[in-house]
């Protein structure tokens, strides 16, 4: 094996992720770093499923289905009564973005803020999938969903959660996509070094379904996330210090990212949509490379 | 796991039991089935020799050199020789190139890191011996690779050539600075070793006649090569200097000084081979050739490095005569301009009447070389009175066969060593063994539009080293170090042969591929058939196969129970042969 | 030794909480709760309360911390009230299917809007289905004490438990208080040892998609454990009155030996039915009170028991039931329903958003009780302009 990638598994086969499913993918290659000795939070997302039916479960540690709104908040009362108990388990709230962005902010917000010792992954897919591809905070400008249709396809911008999440100074925050599985290894790592504190992953996982992209393009458009700068890969360290992780050679036109994906049908229709895009990746990205560039100076107070 | 047949079963805590493992088997889902399989890659449907590249570099990188040595062996004895001389067809077939753009995989570098890192090892040994004589005539590349072929088969081999010394053009024609001898030696004191009779200063129709050896041996090959050299064909040809033998005799000629000036009659191997070595010996050299760079026969590499050693090329143009003069040869020659392609494919030279005259103290010809036939029956030969060959080096004769540069007129060793294989593979089978040998790289060969180079190494081609010699005339590369080939052989895509690189398996969304030591396994319990191992196999050595229509391993028609189906844990060539449909 | 102290009931159930060695506590700030939380910050800070707390954003996620951290095995506690406790309903259903027994205070005042921190019970009574304990503190004693007495069973069963209080009536006012000594609380509180934690020693997943083959059996199985919890919390009750000296019981009698007329109530409120029924005795009336002290698991059998054959019954509800009656009437005349020798049971609406329930409000509910013939659904006492009477219909309402 030639990938920086450890060979422990801790998810069972068996699990009832779609075909190609980019977050049955993410779970697999987190808990390879993370070891055996966690706990995970899942509140409602499509791991709910995913995990399998009772009485069965397919994750090699243990689980706790929770409220779609209190991933964090449970996580953080699993590791103070873990704490308690003189072990030093890792707690993984583990959610997707309906749960992160929008109905779990709240709580997540509050753990951030009181720093809890837990590792907080955010498996981003963009938009509510479990109940059928509905348009979440997390849905991008000119998405179609199922509550934004080609004729009104979704008209804001994705949340930034991770400008949310740096707001709070946590010790780190990352992002990361299972196609690039090195750099997502690496930040599990940092992420578990960094015990003491919140830890939060924002992790692109792609939907085929949802996407509407073939099962077998799953990895190919998350790569092309990142490589059209779409999903940038990137660290911060106590919500100040940037550090892009990756930075791709040649930029692929972000046509090519959008047009492997059937939701971004409107897009196709709207060429205004398409430049609006390259105008926010291109603004995003140079305001990061600003960040990373200020995040090498020294301090100056 | 109990059943929850009545209440009482449940826990009073509602925690899994467990696992899904046990319970839900999701191969049910899948449609399409990956299966792992060797296919060809197109760098070894580009050799001649048919060499595995990709299986003898997987060997190289898990250290297993020896193994690596006999896959390549298979195909090419002399990986020594090769590594060093071969215009590498591989490289130019390599996907890596094709799908990125980047530098092909350096396999020529490799190979001749391979052969350098195991001469010390015996090459693999001979199978049960036959008691079947066979007689090899020429020690050239052919014959030499027919040599060794057969006395792997078993048989009992004995090469005659008519030097003194074994080698033939490998040793005769190709400069020293390309391929020293003392590696020629070697790789024939191996051959040796394996039992291999050498007889020298014999020679066909001098020494001895083609009847001569029917009694003592069961077959013959013949592979004298092509080593009669082509006239000019001009005014004053005996002013000329034969190329080939200066390049025979080239180290021991001291006329060639500073500043003298030579010219080169020619555009193929030995026309550069010559303009180098003038080079080397301090002379200024100019080749004279009728047609332009792009239709050089010669191997383009050696005509880069011509360029580069401050070899002057006179294109288009054509010498009519040559006669002594005060300053020296005064050669006459006409300016060409191209015209319609001739049965080369080549645009043909057509004169201009514009002429000129040029200077020189030396001129050498080397515009080709044929075989001799002499020395061979009538009944073997046609009207032309070439020797007649079919396929495998057959002849009129059953007993007789041909290869190498007799066959086809000057070409590479690789093509003289396939030939010589070939041939030796003919002989096996007419003395009634069985094929012993994998057939040629056949197709479909894998595509660059389907391997995955999404993760390949960023890494540029490594290449052999300039050498630092004061020898004009020593080699002129050193062998790479090993770390570059670990390097280097992380390029490579591998395209058609899992070398366990692990990317179907990390990337599995569904953990329905196994790590087990050697490889990955396709656990088709599980397996639900999404296709991302196929498409992220960067070297696409998995295939998709419809489970309703595609044939199956096991002979049922379902799922079997185990993915062990292939390539690397078996033999995958069955899959593609039986004809089923394969959706890749 | 005890302590004896003059505290409210507020800072009682801080103390009930870390008699009971709470070791992860989770709250949100909500009046007029926020003492408890408060005391228990100082308690923990100090070092008197060896627990964790933890101060989320919200009541929503205080009850999902107490499950999560109940979950990995630790004894939680929180407290809320009104707009808190609603916040949290979907997490009440949670401990219950997850089997948490956590323990919670609520001080109970009335929903908005409009914002009232007066006692009202519609807050806790609208949790009646969630399938936690529910038990009604009359006294800063049992404030205290029934933390411990919930713990006791809740442990047992699986089950979560809440501990109701009334808004200021209770939560604000200072009565004496007998702190139990640690030692004889350990005895009577054993460690948590739950059947299942969460530990990666035996990774189990805890609740998931559960289909319909499945569901039921682990629904029934909670009917089981509260059905349990109602004969664990008698026998716990008199455990608790032989290890820590005061006894307590789902039921509580008054003056009910030769009583025809019975006054049901819950909370605070009983204090006062308390002198009413003395008062009302002395003018020879022959009324008795029971006061319901578990609301669920709801004591059937006994109410049944105690309440055949008596003359009428008035139950007294502080909380709304609007399209029927009140809850507490609801629920006891369901527990007597089909009783040959039932008594009519008379709901009388008291007190709602706060407004005092006197000593002589509650005579006059005596005495409407005594005379009035039809119990009608529900009779609302003290409303302006209005006698205790019946929901005006249409035709009154125009005139």
């Amino acid at each position: 094996m030639r990938w920086a990638v450890p060979e422990a598994e801790f998810v069972d086969p068996g699990t009832l992720g779609c075909q190609g499913c980019g977050g049955a993918l993410s779970m697999r290659l987190v808990l390879k770093e993370v070891g055996d000795d966690a706990i995970a939070v899942l509140p409602a997302c499509c791991w709910s499923i995913i995990d399998g039916p009772w009485p069965t479960h397919a994750l090699r540690i243990p689980v706790f289905h929770t409220a779609f709104e209190t991933a964090a908040v449970v996580a953080a009362g699993i590791k103070a009564a873990k704490r308690r108990q003189g072990r030093d388990t890792t707690v993984i709230a583990w959610a997707g973005d309906g749960g992160t962005f929008d109905i779990g902010l709240q709580a997540l917000s509050g753990a951030a803020e009181r720093n809890e010792d837990i590792l907080y992954v955010c498996y981003d897919n963009e938009a509510y999938m479990n109940t059928g591809i509905q348009r979440s905070s997390a849905t991008p400008r000119g998405t179609w969903t199922t509550t934004t249709p080609d004729e009104n396809p979704e008209p804001r911008i994705k949340k930034d959660i991770m400008g949310i999440i740096a707001a709070h100074r946590i010790p780190y925050a990352a992002t990361a996509t299972a196609a690039y599985p090195e750099d997502l290894a690496r930040k599990v790592r940092t992420a578990m070094e960094a015990r003491g504190g919140m830890r939060f992953l924002h992790i692109l996982a792609a939907c085929p379904p949802g996407w509407k992209v073939a099962a077998d393009q799953a990895i190919e458009v998350m790569r092309r996330a990142v490589r059209s700068r779409v999903f940038p890969l990137y660290e911060v360290r106590d919500g100040r210090h940037y550090t892009i992780t990756y930075r791709p050679e040649p930029v692929l036109p972000i046509e090519e990212y959008l047009g492997l994906q059937g939701r971004f049908a409107p897009f196709g229709a709207d060429p205004a949509l398409v430049a609006a895009a390259r105008r926010e990746v291109d603004d995003r990205w140079a305001w990061l490379e600003e960040q990373h560039e200020r995040s090498l100076q020294p301090a100056t107070t | 796991m109990t059943p929850l047949d009545h209440v009482d079963d449940y826990p009073e805590i509602p925690v899994s039991l467990g696992s899904t493992r046990a319970a839900i088997k999701t191969g049910d889902w899948r449609s399409v089935r990956p299966v792992e399989v060797d296919r060809t890659a197109p760098c070894a449907f580009a050799c001649p020799a048919g060499v595995d590249v990709p299986r003898y570099l997987d060997l190289i990188r898990l250290g297993r050199l020896d193994e690596a040595l006999a896959v390549f062996a298979e195909r090419n004895p002399f990986p020594r020789i090769t590594g060093r001389v071969c215009p590498h067809s591989c490289e130019d077939g390599c996907n890596l190139a094709a799908a990125t753009g980047d530098d092909p995989v350096a396999i020529r570098s490799i190979e001749r890191w391979l052969g350098d890192a195991t001469a010390q090892i015996p090459l693999p040994q001979p199978f049960e011996a036959t008691r079947r004589r066979v007689a090899v005539v020429g020690s050239g590349p052919a014959g030499l690779a027919a040599a060794y072929y057969l006395r792997r088969s078993g048989h009992r081999v004995t090469v005659y050539e008519r030097r003194p010394i074994a080698g033939g053009m490998l040793r005769h024609a190709i400069p020293e600075y390309r391929l020293p001898s003392a590696v020629v030696d070697a790789e024939i004191a191996r051959l040796v070793d394996m039992g291999i009779e050498f007889v020298t200063g014999v020679e066909l129709g001098r020494d001895f006649h083609l009847d001569e050896l029917a009694p003592e041996h069961s077959a013959v090959f013949l592979a004298t090569g092509a080593c009669r050299a082509r006239p000019v064909g001009i005014t004053g040809e005996h002013l000329l200097d034969s190329g080939l033998e200066f390049l025979e005799t080239a180290g021991l000629d001291l006329s060639i000084g500073r500043g003298m000036r030579c010219a080169v009659i020619g555009g193929g191997n030995t026309a550069l081979d010559v303009a180098r070595v003038v080079r080397r010996l301090g002379g200024e050299v100019t080749v004279l050739y009728r047609r332009t760079a792009e239709e050089m026969p010669a191997i383009r590499e050696e005509y880069h490095h011509a360029v580069a050693d401050g070899v002057v090329f006179e294109w288009l143009t054509l010498p009519r005569s040559v006669e002594k003069g005060e300053a020296g040869l005064v050669v006459t020659v006409e300016e060409m301009r191209l015209g319609k392609p001739d049965g080369s494919g080549r645009r043909r030279p057509e004169p201009t009447g514009r002429v000129r005259q040029l200077i020189f103290d030396r001129v050498f010809s080397a515009v080709g070389e044929t075989a001799d036939s002499t020395p061979f029956p009538a009944n073997l030969k046609n009207a032309e009175g070439w020797l007649e060959v079919g396929p495998g080096g057959a002849t009129a004769d059953e007993m007789v066969h041909a290869g190498g540069d007799l066959v086809t007129g000057p070409a590479t060793v690789v093509a003289a060593i396939a030939a010589g294989r070939e041939a030796a593979r003919l002989i096996d089978r007419r003395l009634g063994f069985s094929d012993r040998w994998a057939s040629m790289p056949h197709q479909p060969v894998v595509g660059p539009d389907e391997v995955n180079p999404s993760y390949r190494s960023s890494a540029r081609r490594t290449s052999d080293p300039k050498a630092r010699t004061v020898d004009p005339l020593g080699e002129e590369t050193l062998t790479v170090a090993a770390e570059a080939v670990l390097v280097e052989l992380e390029r490579c895509l591998s395209c058609g042969h899992c070398n366990a690189c692990g990317t179907c398996f990390v990337l599995c969304p569904d953990g329905a591929i196994r790590w087990e030591e050697d490889g990955p396994v396709i656990d088709l319990e599980f397996c639900k058939g999404c296709g991302i191992c196929v498409v992220e196999c960067p070297g696409r050595a998995l295939v998709l196969v419809n489970e309703r229509e595609g044939p199956s391993f096991d002979g049922t028609s379902g799922a079997s129970s185990d993915g062990r189906t292939s390539g690397r844990h078996g033999n995958g060539e069955a899959v593609l042969s039986k004809g089923g449909q394969v959706n890749a | 030794m005890p302590e004896r102290l003059l505290l409210t009931g507020n800072h009682a159930a801080a103390y009930g909480a870390m008699l009971s060695r709470a070791e992860v506590i989770s709250a949100y700030p909500i009046t007029p709760q926020t003492m408890i939380v408060e005391l228990l910050s100082e308690l923990t800070a100090s070092g008197k309360l060896d627990a964790t707390f933890i101060t989320v954003e919200s009541e929503h996620s205080a009850m999902a911390a107490c499950v999560g951290a109940s979950a990995a095995g630790a004894r939680t506690y929180t407290a809320t009230s009104g707009q808190g406790l609603a916040l949290m309903h979907e997490m009440l259903h949670w401990a219950v299917g997850a089997r948490l027994p956590v323990v919670l205070t609520n001080v109970s005042r009335a929903m908005a809007p409009g914002w009232s921190i007066w006692a009202d019970q519609t807050d806790i009574l609208s949790q009646r289905d969630v399938g936690w304990m529910m038990l009604f503190a009359e006294s800063v004693q049992e404030a205290q004490d029934f933390i411990i007495w919930s713990y006791r069973v809740a442990e047992q069963v699986h089950l979560p438990a809440m501990v109701g209080m009334d808004a200021f009536i209770l939560s604000h006012t200072a009565e004496p208080l007998i702190v139990h000594d640690q030692s004889a609380v350990d005895a009577y509180l054993p460690k948590f040892e739950p059947i299942y934690a969460l530990d990666p020693e035996d990774p189990r997943a805890y609740g998931g998609l559960v289909n319909r083959d499945h569901y039921f059996e682990l629904r029934y199985k909670i009917f089981e454990a509260m059905d349990r919890a109602g004969e664990l919390l008698v026998a716990a009750g008199e455990e608790f009155g032989e290890v820590l000296g005061r006894r307590y019981a789902p039921l509580e009698g008054y003056l009910l030996d030769d009583a025809e007329y019975v006054i049901v109530s819950a909370g605070a409120l009983t204090s006062n039915v308390r002198q009413a029924v003395r008062d009302a005795r002395a003018r020879g009336i022959k009324v008795g009170l029971l006061r319901l002290v578990a609301f669920r698991p709801f004591p059937v059998a006994a109410m049944r028991r105690i309440l055949a054959g008596r003359r009428k019954v008035a139950v007294l509800d502080r909380n709304m039931g609007p399209g029927h009656s009140g809850i507490f009437a609801a629920e006891v005349r369901s527990a007597l329903f089909g009783s040959s020798s039932a008594p009519e049971v008379f709901d009388y609406v008291v007190g709602l958003g706060g407004r005092d329930v006197r000593v002589e409000t509650i005579l006059e509910v005596l005495d409407d009780l005594i005379t009035r013939d039809d119990p009608e659904m529900a009779l609302f006492v003290g409303v302006k302009g209005l006698p205790i009477g019946p929901i005006r219909k249409e035709a009154e309402v125009l005139r």
